[in-house]
């Protein structure tokens, strides 16, 4: 397997374990408040938490499928060069965003709340690991373009 | 008023998007060159990844990975056909009888729970492919899904009109959620019109008149699968759990039963679980790219600068009105709702109050205003979600969308002339 | 170098008191500095919730925000302090303590994580309201489901008064009220007014449990951009801009009690005393922590 099944396969794997926390988990919370009657304190951030992961780590791996929703009437419609050349644009524009924005812009977030020590409420967990989704998410996006790039007859 | 913002974000945006760019990276890389022009690369960058992460920090948001997840599992645990089977022997035989089946059920939802998205995603997906088997076009049953979708946030509950009563400054929310029942079945009314109407044209076939056994035979192999709307229903209004939790509530209740039916099996659970976070991740990519967006357009006091300018054309009140209704109607083409709701109401409310209209009445034209932008393009977060369920493309379900916008537009324009369409229910409880 | 613009954004409506002392802050700078200093304010919640708008001071693409102490705390753990139940005698100790030496120490604590208190608006205090059941000895709680914030203190406060602490998000607290998912919640007269709680809920319990002050932060970023001069002006409308906000308040927090009273809820106003003995267990919590401690007892000790 080349590296890129690897990678999507452990990120599918990632994906379904923590859509399937997030279940048990929002369970657990009406489970504690409505069986046991002393409501639990986490599930409510934890949930929110797992969202923020599943949101942009998905959005890396739907990248990789090209799955995002695209308006491509122009592209369509010139056809041929213009249509290659208006697509490597595309990827070339979205790895961009990926280094400079989620990459860069997200790890310095991480930095900035990682040595700044903010703590979430309930859970009491440091931010900088909710926020590392971000540059991580990043670093996949560039990757999957980068590889769709360099792909012969991309 | 700036004019430098507005230039570099709507000549970004229709450039990206012209193109070919992901909708959810056109909306992105525009908010952060916009945000450019006045906030350093570095303070900029942060300040997007920031949007992102926390434009997902929402328990109710968390509905919609879980309706979608409950639609997969019905679709594929055999709950979705059995119920088709059932609403098909009631209304089957009528000209465009699942598309009034979606709107009906898009109602019912909405008013168990108020998420417009979740909604989209559940009939869409479980609806969907069962419209397209019976030979309707995949678009107009995307575009019959979108739309009626929407009904729901006008339909009580409704969290976003527990925003507009925040963003008004204490608007009663018992009052808001009365006034919201006719305009949110009135619309529906009129889609279902359409949807006739369309469905006579286009000559979709209609289904057999089905006699009274296959009715209760139907029925029956339905009732576990309705329960689920009791269960749903009977658990928020009951006070065991709020409408995100019943959401969860109905993802146990369809495993459950999808094995039970020998439908789903543990081998086949990671792919739909797979496929549900793929599909959350499409739409939540969009609506972090749209958080970033309104915090760089109120940045950019946009928002406001629009207002200002057009506000200062007429003081006359239907005049007014109309404008009111037709900037909104334009911010939603851009903006998602929360947010619009948020930096619009204290805008535009002490305009209207000093025209003499009631707070309430504004709150529901403003939400179904709003409603209309959720399913227009570029960003239109039911528009995403039903486009996205329905795996088909924005520039198709346009066509089909025309004249079930028109409706909407019909019903919002009813509604802001006739205030007692809105204010007649919650005048009765003395409200 | 043109005027410069200090942008300043907040989560309330433009009628809260708040919101009105800021603009009463821009005024006092613009008159101060002729000009040369301007405020900018983004109320409603416009560029983010309160946590947010801290995050953002941090980043640098924001100046100036209002949050609450119990939001501050997860940055600047030593504001934890002031969500301790029945930690003041009566508003006067409380006043005494944020005017003072330790209110200045805590809000300078903030800068080693780059946010600068300014100082403390008045939030009043949070009390007990509930649907049905009347409480008036910490008794009643026992079972009871009480929405408190997504914080340590406050849920170790309503556990040690028998109730249930249920941590519910602000903006859906209404329905989950209505439906019965919970069965109270507490906070000061005003928010029970404006957020119109008071149509569920029937039953008001006085027992002040918290005061709770907001805190005026800005982010050091800003602070290093202005000059001296610059500082000293907005120090200054800050302090007009405190004093306005308190005078503002009080008639809101009368206004709101009558409000809520002329809409048909009980105002209860219970012995105090039996409630105060009960969270003396969250108390235990903080003795490991030295610096908690340490704040306690000088606190305690102000007259
Ligand atoms: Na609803
Ligand atoms: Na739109």
């Amino acid at each position: 397997m080349n590296f890129r099944k690897t990678l999507d396969s452990v990120l599918a794997k990632v994906l379904i374990v923590i859509m399937g926390v997030m279940v048990l988990n929002v369970l657990w919370q009406v489970f504690t408040r409505f069986v046991l009657g002393t409501p639990s304190s986490f599930t409510d951030e934890l949930a929110r938490y797992l969202m923020i992961w599943v949101g942009i780590l998905g959005a890396a791996y739907v990248s990789g499928k090209n799955m995002h929703v695209a308006i491509d009437v122009l592209p369509q419609k010139l056809g041929g060069k213009a249509q290659k050349r208006m697509h490597i644009t595309v990827q070339l524009l979205v790895m961009a965003f990926a280094l400079l924005v989620m990459v860069i812009g997200g790890g310095r977030l991480v930095y900035i709340t990682y040595i700044l020590g903010q703590q979430s409420p309930a859970l009491q967990l440091p931010l900088a690991y909710v926020y590392a989704v971000i540059p991580l998410s990043g670093i996949l996006i560039v990757y999957y373009k980068m590889s769709d790039l360099l792909k012969p007859n991309a | 008023m700036e004019y430098i913002p507005i230039l570099v974000l709507v000549l970004s945006f229709v450039g990206l998007l012209s193109i070919g760019t992901p909708v959810a990276w056109s909306i992105s890389i525009s908010a952060i060159l916009t945000m450019l022009v006045s906030i350093p690369y570095m303070p900029a960058a942060t300040t997007v990844a920031q949007r992102m992460g926390t434009g997902l920090d929402s328990f109710a948001l968390l509905a919609i990975p879980f309706f979608i997840l409950a639609g997969n599992l019905m679709n594929k645990g055999g709950m979705a056909h059995r119920l088709i089977a059932f609403a098909k022997t009631l209304v089957g035989s009528l000209p465009g009888g699942l598309a009034l089946i979606n709107v009906i059920a898009a109602m019912l939802m909405g008013a168990i729970a108020g998420s417009a998205m979740a909604s989209a995603s559940a009939m869409g997906s479980i609806l969907g492919p069962e419209m397209e088997k019976d030979g309707y076009s995949r678009e107009f049953g995307a575009a019959v899904n979108i739309t009626s979708a929407t009904t729901g946030l006008v339909i009580p509950p409704s969290n976003v009109l527990i925003v507009y009563s925040l963003a008004s400054g204490g608007v009663s929310i018992a009052a808001l959620f009365l006034a919201g029942y006719i305009p949110g079945i009135l619309t529906g009314l009129f889609l279902m019109i359409v949807a006739m109407v369309w469905a006579k044209k286009k000559g979709y076939k209609r289904g057999e008149r089905s006699n009274f056994s296959q009715v209760v035979k139907t029925f029956i192999d339905a009732v576990p699968s309705l329960l689920l709307l009791v269960i749903v229903i009977g658990g928020i209004v009951g006070g065991i759990f709020t409408a995100t939790e019943a959401s969860a509530i109905a993802v146990l209740y369809t495993v459950v039963l999808g094995f039970a039916y020998k439908e789903i099996s543990f081998k086949t659970l990671p792919q739909i679980l797979l496929d549900s976070s793929a599909t959350t991740a499409v739409v939540m990519l969009l609506i972090a790219a749209s958080i970033s967006m309104s915090w760089m357009m109120s940045y950019e006091n946009i928002p406001q600068a629009t207002s200002d300018v057009l506000l200062g054309i007429s003081d006359n009140k239907i005049v007014i009105l109309l404008i009111i209704n037709l900037i909104l109607l334009f911010v939603g083409i851009f903006m998602d709702m929360t947010p619009a709701v948020l930096i619009f109401t204290p805008i535009f409310l002490p305009v209207v109050t000093k025209l003499g209209m009631d707070p309430i009445h504004f709150g529901i034209i403003m939400v179904l205003n709003l409603c209309i932008g959720l399913c227009t393009p570029p960003v239109g977060s039911v528009l995403f979600v039903g486009v996205g369920v329905a795996k088909t493309s924005i520039q198709k379900v346009i066509k089909p969308l025309i004249p079930l916008f028109l409706v909407m537009i019909l019903a919002l324009f009813l509604i802001t002339y006739i205030p007692q369409l809105t204010l007649w229910l919650p005048e009765l409880f003395d409200l | 170098t043109g005027p410069k613009t200090i942008k300043l954004a907040h989560g309330l409506d433009v009628n809260h008191s708040v919101h009105l002392a800021m603009v009463e802050m821009g005024e006092e700078l613009d008159r101060l500095s002729d000009g040369q200093l301007t405020l900018e304010i983004y109320p409603n919640q416009q560029l983010g919730t309160e946590r947010e708008c801290l995050e953002l001071l941090q980043i640098g693409s924001l100046d100036m925000t209002k949050v609450s102490a119990g939001v501050m705390e997860n940055f600047a753990p030593k504001m934890k302090v002031l969500g301790l139940p029945f930690l003041f005698r009566d508003r006067a100790h409380a006043f005494e303590v944020l005017d003072g030496k330790i209110g200045q120490a805590l809000l300078n604590d903030g800068e080693q994580y780059w946010l600068k208190g300014l100082g403390f608006y008045d939030a009043g205090s949070r009390s007990f309201y509930t649907k049905e059941k009347q409480v008036t000895t910490p008794d009643d709680l026992k079972g009871m489901k009480i929405r408190v914030m997504e914080s340590v203190t406050a849920m170790n406060m309503v556990s040690s008064l028998g109730g249930s602490p249920t941590p519910i998000s602000w903006g859906e607290l209404y329905t989950s009220l209505q439906q019965g998912v919970v069965d109270g919640a507490e906070n000061n007269p005003p928010s029970f007014y404006l957020s119109r709680h008071y149509e569920v809920c029937k039953y008001y319990t006085l027992d002040e449990h918290t005061v709770l002050p907001d805190v005026l932060v800005a982010g050091t970023q800003l602070w290093e951009r202005l000059n001296a001069q610059e500082q000293q002006w907005l120090s200054e409308a800050v302090k007009k801009s405190v004093v306005y906000q308190r005078e503002l308040w009080a008639k809101a927090e009368t206004e709101a009690l009558e409000a809520v009273e002329k809409a048909g809820v009980t105002i209860l106003r219970p012995d105090k005393v039996p409630f105060a003995e009960k969270v003396s267990t969250v108390y235990d919590s903080y003795v490991t922590d030295p610096d908690i401690a340490q704040l306690i007892e000088q606190i305690q000790k102000i007259d």
